[in-house]
């Protein structure tokens, strides 16, 4: 079967019922999708299903995609919107977690090579895990993903000046968090 | 000495984001026939319920087959038969109201 090369077509083509065609769409963009979920998870598991989520809602979309912009910014907003739900899930399951998991030993990253920077993303997962979801959400991709407002509020469905007040919010959190003067 | 200490935080902050930035998670694992598994579940919840029905088929066979074991090894006898006991019991009923006079 000759597989269309514009990403618009295979949309047509697999809300025809070319399962081919969808297959297609997820082998190109599932980088982006598990990218963007990668920040989220916490481990493969988790990136699995927030991965299958991800297409499995775009999958039941489908049909609404206009075509106006590019796929993979409609894919990524969808991805975004999955991984908010499970960080908002996630925090309702966590009520209770304890405050240990900020005071387990780390070492200090300023070494600045790999092992640091992951070092340096555990630190800040663990401080995370205390924010707010929408704040966490906030944090990753405007300071993490080093997105631009913009970016950010397409991403979320937020305004503008939503953003900007949540980032600094969280970003206020975040400090008080690490710094160890949180009360939350 | 407020602000130096916010100015510290800042930058212990800036300094792990920008760490962070630097480590992408791996995502490799999951990508590997990611598309397989994705098509897996979609036609999975693309299947009607009656689709389910023929997974049902080794259940009833096994409880028709113990169903006759029942009947054959356990044959039932005429008190044990429903319409006999209703019969017995409107006949009670009638004898009772005949000796009490009612």
């Amino acid at each position: 079967m000759a597989v269309p090369s514009e990403d618009a077509d295979l949309v047509r083509s697999a809300v025809a019922g070319d399962d081919e065609a969808f297959a297609e769409l997820v082998r190109r963009h599932k980088g982006t999708a598990l990218r963007i979920a990668s920040r989220f998870a916490r481990d493969h598991a988790e990136l699995e299903d927030l991965g299958q989520e991800t297409f499995l809602r775009i999958y039941r979309d489908l049909r609404t995609f206009r075509g106006d912009a590019p796929f993979v910014h409609w894919m990524s907003r969808i991805a975004t919107h999955v991984c908010y739900d499970a960080l908002r899930k996630r925090r309702r399951e966590e009520k209770t977690v304890s405050l240990e998991i900020l005071s387990a030993p780390v070492a200090d990253p300023s070494t600045g090579n790999a092992s640091s920077a992951r070092q340096a993303r555990l630190i800040l997962e663990r401080a995370m895990s205390r924010l707010k979801p929408e704040e966490r959400l906030v944090i990753t991709l405007f300071e993490l993903e080093d997105r631009s407002v913009r970016e950010v509020a397409d991403l979320t469905g937020w305004s503008e000046n939503l953003v900007k007040v949540r980032a600094f919010r969280a970003r206020q959190a975040l400090k008080r968090i690490i710094g160890g003067d949180d009360e939350r | 000495m407020n602000d130096k200490r916010q100015d510290r935080r800042d930058a212990e902050l800036d300094r792990l984001l920008d760490l962070a930035r630097r480590d992408s998670p791996d995502i490799s694992v999951v990508e590997r026939n990611f598309e397989t598994r994705v098509m897996a579940r979609i036609r999975e919840g693309r299947e009607p319920w009656y689709a389910w029905a023929w997974r049902l088929v080794p259940v009833f066979l096994t409880l028709t087959a113990l169903l006759v074991g029942w009947i054959l090894f356990f044959p039932s006898t005429g008190s044990e038969d429903p319409g006999t006991m209703i019969a017995s019991g409107i006949q009670e009923v009638a004898l009772v109201d005949y000796l009490t006079g009612e």
